[in-house]
């Protein structure tokens, strides 16, 4: 039995439940069947105690006496089993017995008028009846009639066989009845999982080159399945873009890895194609150099952006030291004090104090370092560059950088965080970007659990945003 | 013939160049983004182009495919960093005749480059041929009757020009179209020069020439 299937949950609930049913349906049927014969027998069982009443005469005289006439005794209906009977009299006690009356017989358990007793391994029901009147009426006696107590007794050794056979019966069409539902059930079940049959084989046939859930309407129309068909399009359009961006991100790496690759082995191979003067060879070697150190920088920042990435997801090293985000932000400013001087930027920083958080140092200061080059490099023409540490909340330290340059066009700003994103490719390689800069700011910042925003409108300028949460027991210090 | 590079990397484009110029005495020019390549490509005869995939402006595919749906029929060899299946397959359904991946080797590009040129001439053999005069285009040398035939590099770049189409009238026009880059001016008398030097070389002597005149409309191979 496979209790992980739905369908065996199912037909087992049926199966119970059904089984259920039936038992409850035998039980009620023999009860209800026991009670109608016992109240039928109890009314001929009334009716000869009266038969057997009637057979007590007075005595010819006037004393009042009386005696049993068993002239007149009724047979019995189940002669190897005879009705047991006994009457007394208001006067004298015991008149008279059925020959086979057990003695000692307690005739009163608690004082019911009808009962269950077990005699000479035979089951009977007794019958009790207080002060009947004796019908033989002398004309004309002047004594005080009678009354009698009448005890009758009758087996049941035909009812119980009846019930029995009533509760067979109906055993036996529960049976057949629960056979039935259950095979209904199960093809019902059946049936109605089909459409869970069909999404799975659908699913199977999604892969990286169909990401489409291909269902027929009514399917799709199935209420339960809804919630999941609806979520499970939602998740491949997610995994869909995600796959289609690795593979745009595979695909620019490559290209951005080979080139410069080629770049040397072409130079090489054109410089060994046929003797060169020395004058060539030295700027041929010169430029491969060159070209190999662009190469190797390209490296590290995608193996940095990789770090950075792996960090984010969930792996950032824990025995950070606690460092001043303010004091990061001040060396960022002195690393990139030399470029904003020869490009004429004056760069202002406004400060709030102390803003510790465990973190390393270095990867702070490559964020703060990355974007105040961004705003220098991008943001030609602006005479100067604010960068402005605050405290939010007391639990946030935000960092705006802003530029007053030409700003970022809005079709632009949605994707300058993307790896391998460059606005104007040729103008970005002219100043040295990779396009990878903002990508592994992103991703650093998301490390360490904060959130970074870009503003910027054409010909004001760009300000970039980053909030980090910091530490409020070491802030409180 | 004349090559076009379009390829965004300035360092890139000037080797292959080099090497084209120096081993197969062909023109190039160089284009370093998608919008000059096209316009490039439209505007000029080329022989072949190779194709970046990546590049600013307008990338290689939609170059190729702009190229190709306005009727250019130029044989083009796309330089791709990618060599998964699935953009070799796409890049050849956009147009392209042949791809090299980075980082190629320059020898494989310029074997390459001159099988395009040939394929895109109707000629399938390395060694051009008219009556007893044979082109080695690997080689680089001149047969005729058996006999090597030394030609300047000029002389050498018409006549393999000549030779990709024999019996075909070519104009002075064309020939220059193909032979300069974008950089040369071009004067049709030089044409005139290269083609006494051939004749001069090839004909003198013999009682066939195959260097034929057509008055008004240019210059044709014929045995």
């Amino acid at each position: 039995m496979k209790w992980n299937s739905i369908r065996t949950r199912l037909i087992a609930i049926v199966v119970l439940s059904q089984t259920i049913l039936a038992a409850g349906l035998l039980l009620t049927g023999i009860y209800y069947t026991q009670w109608r014969l016992l109240s039928t027998l109890d009314a001929s069982m009334q009716a000869r105690a009266m038969s057997v009443a009637a057979l007590v005469r007075y005595t010819e005289d006037d004393s009042g006496n009386v005696y049993f006439d068993n002239t007149l005794m009724p047979a019995s209906i189940d002669p190897a089993h005879p009705d047991l009977f006994a009457i007394w009299t208001e006067n004298s006690g015991l008149l008279a017995h059925s020959p086979n009356w057990p003695q000692g017989l307690n005739i009163a358990p608690q004082g019911k008028n009808h009962w269950r007793f077990k005699w000479a391994h035979v089951h009977y029901r007794g019958l009790r009846v207080f002060q009947t009147p004796i019908l033989d009426r002398e004309e004309g006696n002047n004594f005080h009639p009678q009354t009698l107590t009448v005890f009758y007794a009758a087996p049941l050794i035909q009812l119980d066989q009846q019930v029995k056979a009533a509760g067979v019966y109906i055993a036996a069409w529960s049976l057949l009845l629960l056979c039935a539902t259950v095979l209904l059930a199960i093809w019902g079940i059946r049936r109605g999982l089909l459409p869970l049959q069909t999404l799975a084989d659908q699913a199977a046939l999604v892969s990286t080159s169909n990401w489409q859930l291909h269902l027929a309407k009514d399917q799709e129309q199935v209420e339960e399945l809804r919630p999941l068909i609806e979520s499970m399009k939602t998740m491949l359009s997610r995994l869909e873009r995600s796959f289609a961006q690795q593979k745009e991100f595979i695909g620019n790496a490559a290209h951005e890895l080979k080139t410069p690759l080629t770049v040397v082995k072409s130079t090489l191979q054109s410089l060994s194609q046929k003797p060169r003067s020395a004058e060539e060879y030295r700027s041929g070697l010169e430029q491969s150099l060159e070209d190999l150190q662009r190469l190797e920088q390209l490296l590290q920042w995608m193996l940095r952006l990789a770090r950075a990435e792996q960090w984010a997801h969930g792996a950032l090293r824990r025995d950070l030291p606690v460092v001043d985000v303010t004091s990061t932000c001040e060396d960022a400013v002195e690393r990139v004090r030399p470029l904003a001087q020869e490009r004429g930027v004056a760069i202002q920083l406004a400060k709030d104090g102390q803003l510790p958080r465990k973190a390393d140092p270095e990867d702070l200061q490559l964020v703060w370092t990355n974007l105040l080059e961004n705003a220098i490099r991008y943001g030609v023409g602006s005479p100067s560059i604010e960068m402005t540490v605050s405290r939010v909340d007391g639990r946030i330290a935000r960092i705006a950088v802003q530029d007053f340059g030409p700003g970022i066009a809005p079709e632009e700003l949605p994707h300058i965080f993307e790896r391998f994103y460059r606005g104007d490719p040729s103008r970005n390689r002219a100043t040295g970007g990779y396009g990878l800069g903002l990508a592994i700011v992103k991703a650093l910042v998301e490390a360490y659990g904060g959130t970074i925003i870009a503003e910027s409108s054409p010909g004001t300028g760009t300000r970039i945003t980053v909030d980090l949460p910091i530490d409020q027991a070491q802030s409180s210090q | 013939m004349r090559i076009l590079i379009v390829e965004d990397e300035g360092r890139l484009a000037e080797n292959i160049a080099r090497s084209l110029r120096e081993s197969a005495g062909y023109a190039v020019d160089i284009a370093t983004d998608g919008e000059d390549g096209l316009f490039m490509a439209e505007s000029n005869e080329y022989d072949a182009i190779l194709l970046d995939l990546m590049l600013p402006h307008v990338n290689g595919l939609e170059l190729l495919s702009q190229m190709r749906k306005r009727g250019k029929r130029t044989p083009v060899l796309v330089v791709t960093a990618r060599d998964d299946k699935e953009s070799v397959v796409s890049l050849l359904n956009a147009g392209a005749d042949d791809y090299v991946t980075k980082p190629f080797d320059l020898g494989e590009l310029l074997a390459r480059t001159k099988a395009l040129i040939r394929r895109g001439k109707g000629q399938p053999s390395p060694v051009l041929s008219i009556g007893d005069l044979e082109l080695n285009t690997v080689n680089r040398t001149v047969l005729r009757g058996g006999h090597a035939v030394v030609l300047t590099a000029m002389e050498y770049r018409v006549l393999e020009y000549l030779l990709h189409r024999p019996r075909a009238v070519i104009s002075k026009t064309e020939l220059l179209e193909h032979l300069y880059d974008y950089n040369w001016e071009k004067f049709s008398n030089v044409i005139e020069v290269y083609i006494s030097g051939l004749r001069r070389k090839l004909d003198q002597g013999r009682s066939k020439p195959l260097i034929h005149t057509i008055r008004g409309h240019g210059y044709m191979l014929q045995d």
